[in-house]
């Protein structure tokens, strides 16, 4: 059976960036990333993004590493291929094909999956999820002969998909399962910011609806929705959300919540195996909780701490994460923890001619999240005074005054 | 790693996903078009390319600037030694 000293399960920018750490740390012992994509790094942040998929950026730019740089960093990248079974006494992952690897130090940098769609007809083509780069190839060759899109689902991908088929002057409705866009993430006043310029560039919103069915033959030619009301479309993209498969991980006795548990040195609860990433639900030291975060940052910071771990350089995660993206001439952002499990209290700073929305969340007197439209001027200072942890209990009225400078409260 | 001189955001391929305000706040910040731009002394924005000692943080160390530039998405961050030769990407 073949022995390696670091075996990362997972190829995407957390699992690559412990190797590209280790290999800083430990110049000579061997290591090997899994990955179940044929592929090397590469940006799926890029993925959703419109100059992408309209190729206004060349597809080139999607490749992080060369494809020479794992040899060059004598990393071994197994691409295409899935982990199936984890032994933690013996120390051994099995492939799909059967392969046995012996490690001495194991991480799970498993992502998350996209949420499957559980409607009839949802197998037919040109029902698009988007999640890997097949998925994104796929929709580049469709969007240039669309005509009419349906989305489903109100967050990024949401958004960020009813951008790009504007762009390319596709008809786009939207259908929203909520009253409005990203409920409960965002608030009303929020959502109703983002619906307008969906709305102000063609896009049909269409609330509080469910489809029922995808019709067609072999490929989707509309949906119906609940109301029984028949849409007609030649491709639907979909994006509910994520989900972490790790059966085979619970089948190890590693302790799982809706991610991986981890402390916080990103170890889980058996010996020698960490998790870094999407899949990582851990002892967030600044928000004071178990927290499973989905961004680039997130897991390109837990890829290297984990990584320092690993090699013997015990660290604590501490990074305040955000994510910034834009369309439509409008940016949201999200700074740590958007959405506080309880007792978390919305303060709105709300500008006065109604075009820019900070909502920032306070927990325990403690600011542990923002979400911010048209009001990324505020992000850093927002992740600051997260970070800080200072109680806020007596600033309230400040915050909520849009005219008060955050900055006087680091 | 040969010390960093020159930084460059390659304006085109910013898509404003703030990992480089996130690595390095006192160097980016995102400017109102939601594209990365680079703090300079005397609280001057610039969108151009900027010598590290014109920098409002000119003490930054490169291992930040580095984090920086390979925390976006997008490679969207030249760095550049002092004989003019890309470091990174």
């Amino acid at each position: 059976m073949e022995k390696v000293k670091y075996l990362i399960v997972g190829g995407g920018v957390a699992g690559t960036t412990a190797a590209e750490t280790i290999r800083q740390l430990d110049p000579a012992g061997s290591c090997t990333i899994i990955s179940d994509e044929p592929y090397r790094l590469y940006s799926r942040v890029m993925l959703s993004k419109p100059n992408f998929f309209l190729e206004k950026i060349p597809f080139d730019q999607i490749w992080l590493k060369q494809e020479d740089w794992y040899a060059k960093n004598n990393i071994t990248l197994m691409a295409g291929r899935k982990a199936t079974t984890l032994d933690t006494a013996a120390k051994t992952v099995t492939l799909d094909d059967g392969t046995n690897i012996a490690y001495d130090k194991l991480l799970l940098a498993t992502g998350a999956s996209i949420r499957n769609w559980e409607v009839t007809g949802a197998e037919k083509q040109n029902v698009f999820y988007l999640h890997g780069l097949d998925d994104a190839k796929q929709i580049i060759a469709k969007v240039k002969s669309a005509k009419r899109a349906v989305i489903v689902g109100g967050g990024f991908i949401g958004f960020e998909m009813c951008d790009m088929l504007r762009l390319a002057g596709i008809e786009v409705t939207l259908i929203l399962r909520k009253p409005h866009f990203w409920d409960p993430v965002l608030d009303q006043h929020s959502g109703a910011l983002i619906e307008a310029a969906l709305e102000r560039s063609g896009v049909k919103i269409l609330r509080n609806s469910l489809v029922k069915e995808v019709v067609g033959n072999v490929a989707a030619q509309g949906v119906i929705l609940h109301n029984d009301i028949m849409l007609p479309c030649d491709m639907i993209i979909v994006g509910i959300g994520t989900y972490c498969p790790f059966e085979w991980i619970k089948n190890a006795g590693i302790q799982v919540n809706r991610g991986i548990l981890a402390n916080e040195y990103l170890a889980t609860s058996a010996p020698d195996v960490w998790v870094a990433g999407d899949s990582a639900e851990f002892n967030d030291l600044i928000l004071g909780e178990q927290i499973q975060l989905g961004n680039w940052a997130n897991a390109q910071m837990q890829g290297k701490i984990a990584a320092r771990a690993m090699c013997g350089e015990k660290t604590e995660f501490r990074l305040v994460s955000f994510y910034v993206t834009s369309g439509f001439g409008i940016t949201i952002a999200f700074a740590g923890n958007v959405r506080p499990a309880e007792g978390g209290v919305h303060i709105t700073r709300d500008s006065a001619d109604g075009n820019s929305l900070s909502r920032i969340i306070i927990k325990s007197g403690k600011i542990i999240g923002a979400t911010m439209i048209n009001n990324t001027k505020e992000l850093a200072v927002i992740a600051k005074l997260i970070e800080k942890s200072a109680n806020m209990e007596n600033d309230k009225d400040k915050l909520s005054d849009p005219l008060f400078d955050l900055k006087t409260l680091l | 790693m040969a010390k960093i001189k020159k930084i460059v955001v390659e304006r085109n391929l910013c898509i404003g996903a703030a990992s480089c305000v996130l690595s390095a706040d006192t160097v980016f910040e995102l400017d109102a078009e939601n594209k990365a731009i680079i703090k300079l002394k005397g609280g001057v924005k610039s969108a151009d390319p900027a010598e590290k000692n014109t920098l409002e943080d000119e003490a930054v160390s490169d291992d930040t600037l580095l984090t920086a530039a390979q925390s976006c998405p997008t490679r969207a961050i030249f760095l550049y030694d002092e004989d003019g030769t890309q470091v990174y990407p």
